[in-house]
């Protein structure tokens, strides 16, 4: 068949069944399909958020609504059997003084606090190097490049890699550690579509005519004109290392717990009601990032696709 | 380069650390940006790669399970052995526990079936995405790529909303059939049977299909419409225009979605922790762990690991027509 092609000859005029099938239903079929699929991936998450507000769920759907036990549940803001599978609190002494401060929904917070760690670090790291392999061409640039956008490790295997690694390190450092390196190509990408869209040569030149240092020029002309792109890529990375589970599951030590622990716990040991409204929590995030980064013209998640 | 004798390149080495230092030419400046520029880069890859990769290849020999001392290959030798006696025919002679290889051909054939699947589906996503004159399809773009940002195991309790045993889709059925919705679920089946493998065969479509889908975009968004439209008014029918015109034209992006959606599969971790329906590579890394705490073996499993989707990604991307457009 492909020879026929290659060889440059007319395929077979008489259309067959096939060629009539695929004119009549070939369009139906295909939109059928991604309407399947749109149903198949959204469907689950508007059913748990639904349920996390039930107070029943034997049948069919979820029944017996409204309420917000599950959510007090999760959040614990009641004292019952669940209560071990709640955000918790989290207990930080102020170095240098006897003062005890209670943070309220811990795991979420720490791991909000570390993925914006991890994303500080991202901004450092990433940022120069789409700069760099964007703008200048230099032996090993390609190679850096595909380094640079491919996650050089899967989660996984780095968690088993840091097991014996850095042993006096507490977990909250191996963790900022671990989701930077991980998160990095996403903020690259993010980064280095906006550095395509410019005349990053001319712009540079403008600049340096005009008398700026390169340094200034970097930070006063390049950044700044990319900045849809810092501003996406760090959102993206920012969610995703706050749920990070894989690299998470491996280092992770009690007291707080990262947020996907506490996810984990939820989904293997709670009730589908309690599970959902976990879950829903989660879900309120990514809804919230999602409507930041349509506002800056990026939609949704779609530059994950690379991972 | 070959001409320098050890004085020379002693020389060239301070030519070129002395260019960094006090540049005096403007290619000197530049060699000097561009290492300022990728710098931070290499020290990240360094702590958060390099040093705890090279630790858990030193870990995979280490006598002690808990701490690196000694040196040993019993954990290769293990490994290599049970590879060999899980092939068929040559193995039936090998005393080993083929139980690694089972893991290993488990991973890649569940990887392999799961990546052609999504791979299909994410091209026809891709090109009604992109052909088709569909409503609200700034929406469905963002619904479709929202599963990207969930972590494997909301994944997995995204299959139980629909096919556990209080599922929608399970007791939907059940209602219909008159079947036990226990004897239906996907999910919460023993390990291995039909059902549960099923259950995790769409846990893992779930992750993969908007991945691959977005990949393809990249390169439907580079196909030549003029040619199809030609082909179009030449008579073709709409499958041999996707045939002979289309499909040529976004081949190596679909190589290059294979490639790294394959890759994600065999990364999933999550999904096969909750669902417990296949004990996959990576989940066999958790029983090593938890199962008398053996680093050494899962550290050499895991190089093992690391070195084939290293080479199968970069010796992909770089021998075949794969091409990647984000």
């Amino acid at each position: 068949m492909s020879g026929d092609a290659a060889e440059g000859s007319v395929p077979d005029r008489n259309i067959g069944r096939a060629g009539r099938l695929s004119a009549v239903f070939g369009r139906a079929a295909v939109t059928g399909l991604i309407g399947l699929v749109a149903v198949f991936l959204v469907t689950p998450i508007l059913v748990a958020v639904i349920a996390s507000f039930a107070g029943d769920w034997t049948g069919i759907l979820p029944a017996d609504f409204i309420t917000l036990e599950n959510w007090r549940h999760v959040l614990g803001l009641s004292d019952t059997a669940g209560a071990q599978r709640a955000l918790g609190t989290w207990q930080l002494s102020v170095p240098g003084t006897a003062l005890v401060v209670n943070v309220p929904f811990a795991s979420l917070v720490f791991s909000l606090l570390i993925a914006l760690g991890g994303v500080v670090v991202n901004l450092v790291v990433g940022v120069p190097i789409a700069y760099a392999v964007t703008r200048y061409d230099f032996t090993g640039s390609g190679l850096l490049n595909t380094v640079a956008v491919l996650p050089l490790v899967p989660g996984i295997i780095l968690g088993i890699a840091f097991l014996r690694t850095y042993p006096n390190l507490p977990a909250s450092i191996t963790l900022l550690i671990g989701y930077s390196l991980l998160k990095v190509p996403y903020m690259v990408l993010a980064v280095q579509s906006s550095f395509e869209a410019m005349d990053l040569r001319q712009l540079e030149e403008s600049a340096r005519s005009l008398g700026a240092s390169w340094p200034r020029t970097v930070l006063t002309v390049i950044v700044p004109n990319a900045k849809r792109g810092i501003l996406s890529g760090s959102i993206i990375c920012w969610t995703l290392a706050a749920a990070e589970f894989n690299f998470s599951y491996m280092v992770y030590s009690r007291n707080p717990r990262p947020f996907s622990i506490f996810l984990y716990n939820n989904i293997t040991n709670s009730g589908i009601l309690q599970t959902a409204a976990a879950v829903s929590l989660y879900f309120a995030i990514v809804a919230g990032v999602t409507a930041a980064l349509q506002s800056l013209g990026q939609r949704g998640f779609s530059i994950g696709g690379v991972r | 380069m070959s001409t320098l004798d050890g004085t020379g390149v002693l020389a060239w080495l301070r030519g070129r650390t002395g260019g960094l230092l006090s540049p005096r030419t403007e290619a000197d400046r530049e060699r000097r940006r561009i290492a300022a520029l990728t710098l931070p880069f290499l020290v990240l890859a360094t702590v958060g790669a390099f040093v705890p990769l090279f630790y858990m290849f030193r870990m995979s020999v280490s006598e002690s399970r808990f701490a690196i001392e000694g040196l040993q290959f019993d954990s290769y030798v293990t490994l290599f052995e049970s590879v060999a006696a899980a092939v068929p025919v040559v193995g039936e002679g090998i005393a080993a526990d083929p139980v690694y290889g089972e893991v290993i051909w488990t991973s890649l054939w569940f990887g392999a079936l799961t990546t052609v699947v999504s791979v299909a589906l994410g091209v026809a996503i891709a090109h009604g995405l992109e052909k088709y004159p569909l409503p609200r399809k700034g929406t469905l773009v963002t619904l479709i790529s929202f599963p990207i940002s969930l972590p494997g195991i909301v994944v997995a309790f995204m299959i139980q909303i629909w096919f556990s045993q209080t599922g929608v889709l399970t007791n939907f059925f059940a209602a219909l059939s008159g079947a036990d919705p226990i004897d239906i679920a996907l999910t919460g089946q023993p390990p291995e049977t039909t059902l549960a493998i099923a259950g995790l065969f769409l846990g893992y479509l779930y992750s993969m299909i908007p991945r691959a889908a977005f990949l393809l975009r990249g390169s439907y968004a580079e196909v030549n419409d003029d040619a199809e439209e030609a082909a179009r008014a030449l008579g073709a029918t709409p499958w041999q225009t996707f045939r002979y015109v289309t499909l040529p034209q976004i081949r190596p992006g679909v190589v290059g979605a294979l490639i790294l959606t394959f890759r994600t599969a065999l990364a999933i971790f999550g999904t096969v922790l909750v669902l417990k329906a296949l004990s996959v590579v990576t989940f066999r890394f958790q029983y090593e762990i938890s199962n008398g705490y053996d680093l050494p073996m899962a550290s050499a499993l895991a190089g093992l690991f690391f070195v084939f989707t290293l080479l199968f990604t970069f010796l992909g991307l770089r021998y075949t027509s794969a091409e990647v457009s984000a």
